[in-house]
């Protein structure tokens, strides 16, 4: 595209919602701060958040300096880079490749633990949009075997980084890069007839596993036992019935509800907790801190937000002329409409406990530093879309 | 742009997808907060009631002149409350810290306790002794079981001194019970364990260090018998009364008494303790705590035993029975024992009471005397002729014999039994002669009396209604004999019943020679005689007073009256009649024990006894020795001390004459102490 126009297009209503996401997780974890367990209070998490939240915007800084579509010429480097360092974990040795809370995930580094993982989302929906994108310009009818053959490439490309972030295990990660993938393929131009397809055979499948706990739960179990999914399934048995599985999962999701029910219509009031030890509340469950103080209103305000920051990067998406730009924006609301819909959506019982942070609010670098450089595109796609007096 | 035509379309699809998911949170959201929001605050305010209670400081004993016999002095303790729900790396956590403040004797841990440290400490290392097929297999339960017994001895090793340091801490936190006080230690707590642990107090949530009591006895060994003793924190409440101790409020690591004196007033003495209740939110916060009940320190025994006299008495009877062992070891050989009580017959106050046992001298300690006064109430021996009286009494009461029956006293033979006879030969005797003189041939005729054959033919068979042994016995049991005395003790022997009635042994029993009685039954025996007839449970505590909290006496709580059993069957004449033999038994011309008496300040009247006591190894007489035994009782007209002794096993012929010796010095060293008394009165009085 020509760029004529140098004039920035800077979307300050998503910068706005970010800043107000930024003050809810300052806030949130300030509040939290003295309720958190003994081996947790020495750290001050807020304090951290707002490092982060400073850093986050320095990043946005960068990712809008130079013109998204070079991110073209380097997609496939920035993929290897991602790939290698999610291998790597496995490679390296313990001093360097961490292991926290049972999953291989982290490298130490002088500055902290870094998730490359949470880096390779960035660089995920950077490839395939590239991919798509590259795909589409050259057939300008595609043909059903084209269509076919973008689902291969599509697939090929995802399945090293799912795979190796689903060993470490962390199935939270490998679902967020399907959903990514998901909403990507969904956009990429192929046909409806071959998505239905997929997604008939994909309930199917997910029926028939279903079918068969159902009918022979035994066997299931002892066929699934010390595979990762024994661990979904335990979730599952957790979610259907918190109070026989007093387990850490039972025990969460309980204490969940009662901290979040327990915030009713106006909440508590800034500061006042009630419900205490709730495993990993500053981090995967920091939404029951905003139900249990701020309540419903509170609570929905928050996921209002989300709502209207997806809604500003699919305005992005629809208002930028250049596939890529769209696509880019597409797989950033892949990842954020899944992970805000798991995360809250496992704290008020709708789906079952899985490791993911809320973006944006839980505390945490690595993963707030990936969310920022996907707002700085989705910012750089828009302040790079020219817009014409009677568009929109 | 045909190519891009389709993105439009399908972002707007996929943000009304979104839209719905999105709608989904806020209608859950609503669901939970707004329908059910309400039921969870209410699950939230739910408080849960706990209550709890702290020991008080349990009675002391003090002797009839207000010496102190049991005091408890105060000792360092540290303890651990633990709150509700405690998790167990919180309290490992605890127990690390303690254990580096504290020295605890790892003695008590056992090799499970490490085993299960071990494994909570190496946690991973523990679960990869399982293969993953055995974890399919195997619940939670049954893995834990199989780690266990896989973990080497090589491993356990591996724990250092201070990890089994943690242990023995963690052993104790353990057995807490949620916000009560359990004590982890109070044995040997340094000042600086005090004072280190007292710093860091805010580091180990539950940790508290306090004072605890331990039990001293100033007098000990004297009469620490009968105080009796107290259970462990360890062994806690007696396991067969586990339900009267839990249904008074007692925990289950409470100490307690768990005999004699202790174990008999226990209620009394354990006092009331401290009730607090203790409001706790759904978190386990405790929200408040109050005084329910409270505590009162447990009451104090006044006992009716004089500790001056008592330390007489058992120094003149380990003098007398050590001089008498020792001048004739060899015939001497078999005889250790010798048993007192002195109390007041009329009262039932027992005064003093002592046993002691002679040890003869081994390659690891020389001879020596040790305190084992329980013997009076627990050990039954033959007493001989002490217990004729009630024979005499049993003969008037029974109507065969009277104040003028006489009886020739030779050696007498019944068919089947051996010859029967007397010491010798007292030819005419009536019931008083028969006393003074300790006729057997007097007896044996009453015996067969109430057997029911009034004429002797010298080796005939005799007529003889076997009823007559279950009455005789029946005569004895209203002195005491054979039954309980009923003394304030949670135990006391009663004796043996014999099982063969053939008329041979009803004529032993006449002279007791047949069934043994306890020296305490002897005691209980005499006074009756002496209270004129009037049966009078023995007993050890006289007053039970109130405690304050300095340590003295407070006011009376209660007055332990005499208290009657029964009054035995005889008239008061025949009464009398005894009492009178019994005066010339220690003050007749011929009284056996009048050389010893007769020429005393007081007037003192009682019985002599000996009976045969033979000692058989393997089917082989080895040693004839007899049980020396006295009663008595003094002043005779007026009597307020009543004793019995009780000799067993003295070499025949070794004329000791034991039991004489000890009577006259207790009696003597009884009217001392007494003028010494009066005399202090008077002085008083006259100041």
């Amino acid at each position: 595209m020509s760029r004529d126009n140098t004039r920035y297009n800077i979307d300050y209503f998503l910068l706005f919602i970010v800043l107000l996401l930024g003050v809810v997780s300052c806030l949130s974890l300030y509040t939290l701060q003295d309720f958190l367990p003994a081996k947790l209070m020495e750290t001050k998490f807020y304090l951290r958040q707002i490092v982060w939240y400073i850093l986050g915007a320095f990043t946005i800084v960068v990712m809008m300096i130079l013109d998204y579509d070079r991110l073209r010429k380097v997609a496939w480097f920035l993929y290897g880079v991602g790939v290698l360092s999610l291998a790597g974990l496995y490679v390296l040795p313990e001093t360097i490749a961490l292991e926290l809370n049972g999953a291989r995930g982290w490298y130490q580094t002088p500055f902290g633990t870094i998730q490359p993982a949470e880096f390779m989302k960035v660089f995920l929906i950077i490839i395939l949009a590239h991919v798509i994108t590259s795909h589409n310009e050259k057939r300008k009818e595609p043909r059903f075997l084209d269509d076919i053959w973008l689902l291969l490439k599509i697939t090929l490309i995802s399945i090293p980084p799912i795979g190796l972030v689903a060993m470490q295990p962390d199935l939270g990660s490998a679902v967020v890069f399907a959903s990514i993938v998901g909403f990507l393929v969904l956009v990429s131009g192929i046909r409806w007839r071959i998505l239905l397809l997929i997604g008939a055979l994909v309930a199917a499948l997910l029926g028939m596993i279903a079918g068969l706990y159902l009918l022979f739960p035994e066997l299931v179990n002892t066929v699934l036992k010390d595979t990762i999914f024994a661990h979904v399934f335990e979730r599952f048995e957790a979610f259907f019935d918190p109070n026989q599985n007093a387990d850490q999962s039972g025990y969460q999701i309980n204490k969940a509800l009662l901290a979040i029910g327990s915030g009713q219509l106006l909440g508590k009031g800034l500061m006042n907790i009630e419900v205490y030890n709730i495993p990993e509340r500053h981090s995967d469950m920091i939404f029951t801190v905003i139900a249990e103080q701020a309540g419903f209103l509170g609570a929905s305000f928050v996921v209002t937000l989300f709502f209207l920051l997806i809604y500003r990067i699919i305005h992005t998406a629809l208002a930028c002329k250049d596939p890529f730009g769209s696509y880019l924006c597409t797989g950033v609301v892949g990842m954020i409409t899944y992970q805000v819909i798991q995360n809250i959506g496992m704290s008020i019982k709708l789906l079952p406990i899985t490791g993911l942070p809320l973006p944006f609010i839980s505390s945490g670098g690595s993963s707030l530093i990936a969310y920022m450089m996907m707002i700085g595109l989705v910012l750089n796609v828009k302040s790079r879309t020219r817009t014409y007096m009677f568009d929109d | 742009m045909k190519k891009k035509s389709h993105l439009p379309f399908r972002l707007n699809v996929l943000f009304f997808l979104i839209f719905l998911l999105f709608s989904l949170l806020i209608l859950q959201l609503g669901v939970v907060q707004i329908l059910t929001g309400e039921e969870a605050q209410r699950v939230l305010d739910e408080t849960e009631e706990t209550v709890t209670s702290v020991p008080v400081p349990r009675g002391e004993m003090y002797d009839r002149n207000g010496n102190i016999i049991v005091e408890n002095t105060p000792k360092y303790a540290i303890t651990y409350t633990p709150p509700k729900h405690v998790q167990p790396d919180e309290k490992l956590d605890v127990a690390q810290k303690l254990a580096s403040y504290i020295k605890k004797d790892d003695g008590d841990v056992t090799k499970r306790d490490k085993k299960d440290y071990w494994i909570l400490i190496n946690h991973e290392e523990a679960y990869a002794k399982l293969s993953d097929e055995e974890k399919a297999e195997m619940d939670n339960e049954e893995e834990y079981y199989a780690v266990l017994d896989r973990i080497t001895d090589g491993e356990l090793a591996q724990l250092t001194e201070a990890d089994l340091e943690v242990i023995a801490v963690k052993r104790e936190l353990d057995q807490a019970i949620e916000l009560t006080p359990h004590i982890v230690k109070n044995e040997e707590v340094t000042d600086t364990e005090y004072a280190t642990v007292a710093e860091h107090l805010s580091e180990m949530p539950g940790v508290n260090v306090t004072t605890d009591w331990e039990r001293h006895l100033p007098f000990h060994p004297t009469f620490s018998n009968f105080v009796g003793g107290l259970t462990s924190h360890d062994e806690g409440i007696l396991r067969d009364k586990a339900d009267f101790y839990l249904t008074r409020q007692y925990s289950r690591n409470d100490r307690v008494g768990k005999s004699f004196l202790e174990e008999q007033y226990e209620t009394i003495l354990s006092g009331q303790k401290e009730l607090y209740r203790h409001i706790t939110d759904s978190q386990n916060n405790i929200l408040g705590t109050e005084l329910v009940h409270e505590g009162k320190q447990g009451k104090s025994l006044v006992l009716t035993i004089d500790m001056e006299l008592q330390k007489k008495i058992d120094q003149i009877v380990e003098e007398e029975l050590t001089i008498a062992i020792e001048n004739h070891p060899g015939k001497n050989r078999f005889m250790k024992d010798a048993l007192v009580v002195m109390m007041n017959p009329k009262t039932g106050e027992v005064l003093s009471i002592t046993g002691k046992r002679y040890y003869r001298a081994t390659d690891e300690e020389p001879a020596h005397v040790k305190d084992e006064s329980y013997r009076v109430v627990y050990d039954a021996h033959l007493p001989g002729s002490a217990i004729k009286g009630a024979t005499v009494l049993a003969g008037f009461q029974s109507g065969v014999i009277n104040k003028s029956t006489t009886f020739f006293d030779r050696p007498i033979k019944i068919a089947g039994t051996p010859w029967k006879s007397s010491y010798d030969t007292l030819r005419s005797v009536n019931y008083l002669s028969a006393l003074e003189r300790s006729s057997n041939v007097f007896m044996y005729f009453i015996a067969m009396r109430m057997g029911g054959d009034y004429t002797y033919v010298e080796n005939a068979p005799l007529d003889y209604d076997s009823d007559a042994f279950r009455q005789m016995r029946n005569y004895f049991k209203q002195f005491g004999l054979g039954i309980e005395t009923g003394i304030d003790l949670p135990y006391e022997a009663t004796g043996y019943e014999g099982e063969v009635y053939s008329p041979g042994f009803l004529m032993d029993y006449a002279i007791g020679q047949y069934e043994p009685f306890t020296a305490l039954q002897l005691a209980q025996y005499i006074s009756t005689i002496a209270n004129d007839g009037y049966r009078v449970k023995p007993h050890l505590v006289k007053e039970i007073r109130e405690s304050n909290n300095n340590g003295e006496l407070g006011p009376i709580y209660k007055v332990m009256e005499p208290e009657v059993i029964n009054r035995i069957e005889m008239d008061q004449e025949y009464i009398d009649a005894v009492q009178n033999g019994l005066y010339r038994v220690f003050n007749g011309t011929r009284g056996t024990a009048a050389g010893t008496f007769a020429d005393k300040p007081y007037v003192a009247a009682g019985k002599t006894g000996t009976a045969q006591n033979m000692i058989y190894e393997n089917g082989q007489l080895v040693e004839e020795t007899e049980n020396l035994t006295l009663v008595g009782y003094a002043p005779y007209d007026n009597p307020e001390i009543a004793f019995s002794i009780i000799v067993p096993n003295v070499g025949v012929r070794t004329r000791t004459g034991i039991n004489n010796k000890i009577g006259e010095r207790i009696l003597d060293a009884y009217f001392e102490l007494n003028e010494e008394k009066e005399g202090e009165g008077e002085e008083e009085v006259d100041n």
